[in-house]
């Protein structure tokens, strides 16, 4: 809200903060009206002043831009190159010269525009920062006098504050509430408005009110005016709006603005010779009827929403927008004034229903002064008798059936004592809730009952004025303490430990965590995701169909995710083509799906669920040593990183399976579902060859999403294993199978034929590894060779070789039996 | 002249031994050598054995002659090993030489993105001061999110956040104070929890991004002031971005407290005495508080006679931002390599 510091000066004596806005300033923010800008018109204007253009010539070097040479009145000529059209030789226009500063920071220096010096600019509107839109310069009167400066010569000497004023602070959205919270906080005595009418009123008004829907507005007040002008509005009132960034209509429209802007109250002027019948009710719309507002929008309405009407029509939707059936226009004589309350709810949801933001709207919906609202009427009436003629009826209209009752508000200094944390003093809580205008009555010592202003309907509960009195006190009085503890803080919650320590883990290998959107684009996810079920083999939640966000800002952020793995494969290529060859990301986040809940649950009906996901995405081939090996592929990476992710969460017993149905973002031959306790948790894999194509990914790319959740349910307790003293034995196998044949799957089997021989020292493998693959013609079509290294070890004695290669035979005989292999 | 006769022969053992060794070229030359004079079956031992004939009498002195001769030939034998093995140790290490100027094998560290860095860091601060970490879903209902709040349906409050609906009783939550709600339905005062996490606005442009993270402390007890709170944020901000900065309170308005306070805190950077990140000011707003509306205790089931509270709520990305001197919030969802690698752990 733009508030005028001139303005100001007419209810309350602000003079001495001309020269030092900027503590009044600092004064509004401390008490909670924060101060978004001050823009000084004296100082924003120097070195802008009125010129004369002598001679309006073309640029020689760009047809669209002019050549002007200027006159500023102290016998200096300057050129000056302009772009805009709509002027020419003879103007006068406003110049600003080089060392003045426009609005934006917008330093005006001498310089040379496409080859060509130019002294300065010809200003527009838009450039001054008084209106926000308009292209061409401003062309001033013929008899503006040539070299006056502009802030002088437009009256533009007003401080203007930009104020951001909080939902609950209605009063402080016009000057005159302004004034009366400054008043307070300064202890300054704040004027009325001038209300008196120049002219004596005329005859009786003949205009009816009538209240209907009193729920949703209690008040109505209003007043005839005949024989008015409606005509533009004098340069002061016009100025005034201006500056707080009203546009000035006619005389009649701007002062309903201006008393608006004065005094908070929305005002609106009926053109009662439109009107049918000589009288207005306040009601409910007629369902289906439809309206025309002022700007000529057609709306449906459905019999909610609070109406003005005439005998047969809507005429206005009450404290949002009048019609164009009844507004004011250049032909009005006789106008029917309007200063009502309307319930801050119905306003509210007339407003959203069909998107309006008005500044009538605006406050109705932030709540105004209920009792303002003749006030308001005499203030403006008074004004278009002054400014457009005419003549007030004898009587104001004023219909209140039953006034709002103020709510008494009982609270006791101990009270706010043990919730500000100082002692409060009956002195200091007296002379404030005075200042503020509050009335009240002692019951014991300490304890009041107090009845705020009605201006400030904000204030309502203890609560209320509990905030009231320390925010007057100053925030500053608030000493600083630390609550005693004497319970035993509770733990912190699972999940969060759980993430991060799987955060801290992975970092610790290296990776780096990445973060995404939480939504993405319904395209982008389906082209990605394919087929949900692929996602479902593998063990992970996900539905076919998006969690849709009703209002999305736009398309590419319209779904909820079903998968991190977009978003992160987006992230890998954003790098690959950044020149980062090789890398390595990870996510930790919430994928998101439906779910129905039974109706005994809390809320029946559809519900969301939302499952915790690892993912990640690795891309290029690490080489060992100056390129000396063949890269690795990144899926192996992703695959030995898991594990020890796995191993350092303290997860044993994981297992490998390769896939049938999986992902179809997947390499078909090059993907493996890691299992736990006998459930497939997530896959990892290589991103599909053609999809790899498409983005010109032009490295491999390997991709992995895991339910963590289900990863952490079954992270052990580190607890002490013991290991043996004595050597260790290897023994090497070499094993030819069908190329298809799971070479981990084997490796298993030899663990899993170890157990059955427990009885004959089975226990003493204490690994299986692969060292070696190879395939080649010795090995007939379509075979490989994998060598395994079992590593024999006992925890009570040194082994013998003959046991040993007993031991390794008949494992080696079990593995054999249960696989298509054969013994090298 | 028998006697002269195995002595000439040792002394010819001995010079052609000393003689073969000088000429060895490497140990292994050499200790073959040593095999052939000095070993079981080698010159020496014939030697030895033709001294098994001589008369008693002369086998002292003989046996004296032998070992003299044995020992300086173990000695001139250890004399040429030992710079042989110089000489081979020299050749060695020369030829392992490495360019160690060459990369190694690659090993960047990691690192967890900067907004969980300040999560973590924040939680733990608040944890000293016996602070629990709650988590809560993202998609909320609105009850939680705003009716349960102190917002019900149309309330101007609305206006200040923008909300993503999901459908017409579920939003993206748009603040971690739903949260709130939930411990305090769920776990018996007093209590201290934070709770962190990703929140919604359906507002975009370069300095506000829609999905963004917040984390939001509670305290409930039976006697919570706002001098409480301030000595906690106090706390909070020197522990965060350094001792001796001064923490300030504005009055504000939240829906769920009342009394409301905006907390500012001594710019880290210019230690309050004014530069380009606080505007001149000396002074960083970090974020919201209050204490708890009688009103939220209400919709939580808590008597507001019994209980009092005080929350607060940081913006994560807001908070590293300052710390971190991040100036662009793009930078916090493109995920690009070279700005995650800048918060190794």
């Amino acid at each position: 809200m733009k508030i005028s510091l001139k303005w100001l000066q007419d209810y309350v004596d602000l003079a001495d903060f001309f020269a030092k806005p900027e503590e009044l300033a600092r004064l509004l923010t401390s008490a909670g009206l924060e101060v978004e800008s001050i823009s000084d018109q004296a100082k924003q204007f120097q070195h802008v002043v009125v010129g004369h253009i002598l001679e309006k010539g073309v640029h020689p070097n760009a047809d669209r831009l002019s050549l002007c040479q200027v006159s500023t009145g102290d016998g200096v000529v300057h050129q000056i190159v302009c772009g805009a059209q709509n002027h020419k030789s003879g103007d006068r226009v406003v110049v600003a010269l080089p060392g003045a500063i426009l609005p934006g920071d917008f330093a005006i220096k001498q310089a040379k525009v496409r080859g060509v010096e130019s002294g300065g600019m010809l200003c527009s509107e838009k450039e001054l920062g008084l209106s926000t839109e308009g292209d061409g310069i401003v062309i001033l009167p013929s008899d503006a006098p040539v070299g006056r400066g502009f802030a002088e010569y437009r009256g533009l000497n007003d401080v203007l504050f930009e104020i951001k004023v909080t939902p609950n602070r209605a009063d402080c959205l016009s000057h005159r509430g302004l004034a009366l919270e400054i008043g307070c906080l300064l202890g300054r005595e704040v004027r009325a408005p001038k209300t008196e009418l120049r002219r004596v009123a005329g005859a009786a008004g003949d205009v009816s009110v009538e209240i209907q829907a009193a729920d949703l507005g209690p008040r109505y007040a209003g007043r005839l005016v005949r024989r008015v002008k409606v005509g533009p509005s004098p340069d002061w009132l016009r100025q005034r709006l201006e500056n707080v960034g009203l546009k000035s209509i006619n005389n009649v429209v701007d002062i309903t603005n201006y008393v608006m802007m004065e005094l908070g109250q929305p005002m609106h002027a009926f053109d009662t010779r439109e009107l049918r019948g000589r009288g207005l009710i306040v009601a409910r719309a007629v369902a289906g009827e439809s309206f025309v507002t002022l700007d000529g929008t057609e709306l449906k309405l459905d019999g909610t929403e609070l109406t003005i009407r005439d005998r047969e029509r809507t005429v206005a939707l009450a404290g949002v927008v009048g019609g164009k059936n009844s507004g004011v226009s250049e032909s009005t004589t006789e106008i029917f004034l309007e200063s009502a309350y309307f319930r801050p709810s119905a306003v509210r949801r007339t407003l959203r229903k069909f998107g309006f933001e008005t500044d009538s709207g605006y406050r109705f919906s932030r709540g105004v002064n209920p009792e303002g609202a003749r006030l308001a009427l005499d203030r403006a009436t008074a004004l278009v008798v002054e400014i457009a003629g005419g003549e007030a009826a004898a009587e104001a209209v004023d219909v209140y059936p039953s006034p709002l009752e103020r709510a008494e508000i009982r609270v006791s200094l101990k009270w706010m004592e043990e919730r500000l944390g100082y002692s409060v003093e009956a002195h200091d809580f007296e002379t404030w809730m005075k200042r503020l205008g509050a009335e009240f009555r002692v019951l014991t010592p300490g304890d009041y009952l107090v009845i705020a202003p009605s201006h400030r309907p904000d204030l309502l509960i203890d609560a209320d004025l509990l905030e009231e009195f320390a925010r007057l006190q100053g925030y500053d009085r608030i000493p600083e303490k630390l609550p005693k503890l004497d319970t035993a803080p509770a733990s912190h919650d699972a999940e969060y430990l759980g993430e991060r320590r799987a955060r801290r883990t992975l970092a610790g290998l290296g990776i780096l965590q990445a973060l995404n959107y939480a939504f993405l684009g319904d395209r982008a996810q389906k082209e990605f995701v394919g087929e949900a079920r692929g996602w479902r083999d593998v063990g992970l939640h996900m539905d076919d169909e998006d969690v849709r966000i009703l209002n999305p800002l736009n398309e590419e952020i319209n779904v909820m995710r079903r998968a991190l793995t977009p978003a992160l494969y987006r992230n890998a290529l954003h790098n690959f083509r950044n020149g980062e060859r090789v890398g390595r990301l990870f996510e930790i986040g919430r994928s998101f799906h439906r779910r129905t809940r039974a109706r005994s649950e809390k809320f029946a009906g559809t519900e969301f669920g939302e499952e915790s996901r690892v993912a990640f995405c690795f891309w290029g081939g690490e080489t060992d040593l100056w390129g000396r090996k063949e890269a690795a592929p990144p899926a192996m990476r992703l695959k030995s990183d898991l594990e020890s992710f796995l191993r350092a969460l303290g997860v044993t017993g994981w297992s490998w399976r390769k896939l049938d149905s999986k992902p179809s973002v997947a390499h078909p031959g090059q993907a493996a579902g890691l299992v736990l306790r006998g459930h497939l948790v997530g896959f990892i894999a290589t991103v599909h060859p053609l999809r790899l194509e498409e983005d010109k990914f032009r490295t491999p790319v390997a991709i992995g999403e895991l339910a963590l959740a289900s990863i952490l349910e079954v992270a052990g307790l580190r607890r002490f294993q013991p290991f043996s003293a004595f050597p260790p034995v290897d023994r090497d196998v070499a094993l030819v199978m069908s190329r298809e044949v799971s070479a981990g799957a084997v490796a298993e089997s030899f663990q899993r034929a170890a157990k059955r021989l427990a009885s004959e020292g089975g226990d003493w493998l204490r690994s299986v590894e692969i060292f070696d693959v190879f395939e080649g013609s010795a090995l007939g079509d379509g075979k490989k060779s994998v060598a395994y290294r079992l590593m024999f070890q006992s925890l009570e004695a040194s082994l013998d070789d003959a046991r040993v290669n007993s031991l390794r035979d008949k494992i080696v005989q079990d593995v054999c039996s249960a696989h298509d292999v054969a013994v090298r | 002249m028998q006697s002269s006769g195995w002595e000439g022969q040792l002394a010819e053992i001995v010079r052609e031994a000393e003689a073969a060794f000088l000429l060895a070229s490497t140990s292994k030359d050499l200790y073959e050598l040593k095999v052939k004079f000095l070993g079981k079956s080698g010159s020496f031992q014939g030697v030895m054995k033709a001294m098994g004939a001589l008369p008693p009498a002369e086998k002292p002195a003989a046996g004296k002659l032998v070992n003299e001769a044995k020992q300086r030939l173990e000695a001139r034998y250890a004399e040429v090993e030992a710079a042989l093995k110089a000489k081979e140790l020299g050749e060695r290490l020369a030829a392992e030489s490495l360019d160690l100027t060459l990369p190694g094998t690659a090993w960047t560290p990691g690192a967890q993105h900067p907004v969980t860095l300040v999560m973590d860091e924040i939680a733990e601060i608040m944890s000293r001061l016996g602070y629990a970490v709650r988590t809560g879903p993202l998609i909320e209902s609105d009850r939680n999110n705003f009716e349960a709040l102190n917002v019900p349906k149309d309330h101007p409050a609305r206006d200040m956040q923008d909300t993503f609906y999901i459908d017409e009783h579920h939003v993206l939550r748009t603040q971690t104070s739903p949260i709130q709600i939930r411990v305090m339905e769920s776990e018996a005062p007093p209590l201290r929890v934070v709770a962190p996490g990703a929140v919604f606005r359906c507002d975009a442009d370069v300095s506000h991004s829609p999905n963004f993270h917040q984390i939001e402390g509670l305290c409930v007890d039976r006697r919570v002031s706002m001098a409480d709170l301030k000595g906690t944020i106090s706390f909070f901000v020197g522990e965060f971005f350094g001792r001796g900065l001064k923490t300030r309170f504005r009055p504000s308005f939240f829906p769920f407290t009342e009394p409301s306070a905006e907390m500012d805190c001594q710019c880290p950077l210019c230690k309050g005495k004014g530069c380009r990140m606080c505007g001149q000011s000396g002074w960083i707003e970090i974020g919201g508080c209050g204490l708890v509306h009688p009103n939220v205790f209400q919709s939580a089931g808590l008597d507001p006679k019994q209980w009092q509270g005080f929350a607060f709520g940081f913006g994560i990305e807001r908070m590293a931002i300052i710390k971190y001197g991040i100036t662009d919030i793009r930078l916090y969802t493109e995920n690009d390599v070279r700005f995650l690698k800048q918060f190794p752990s």
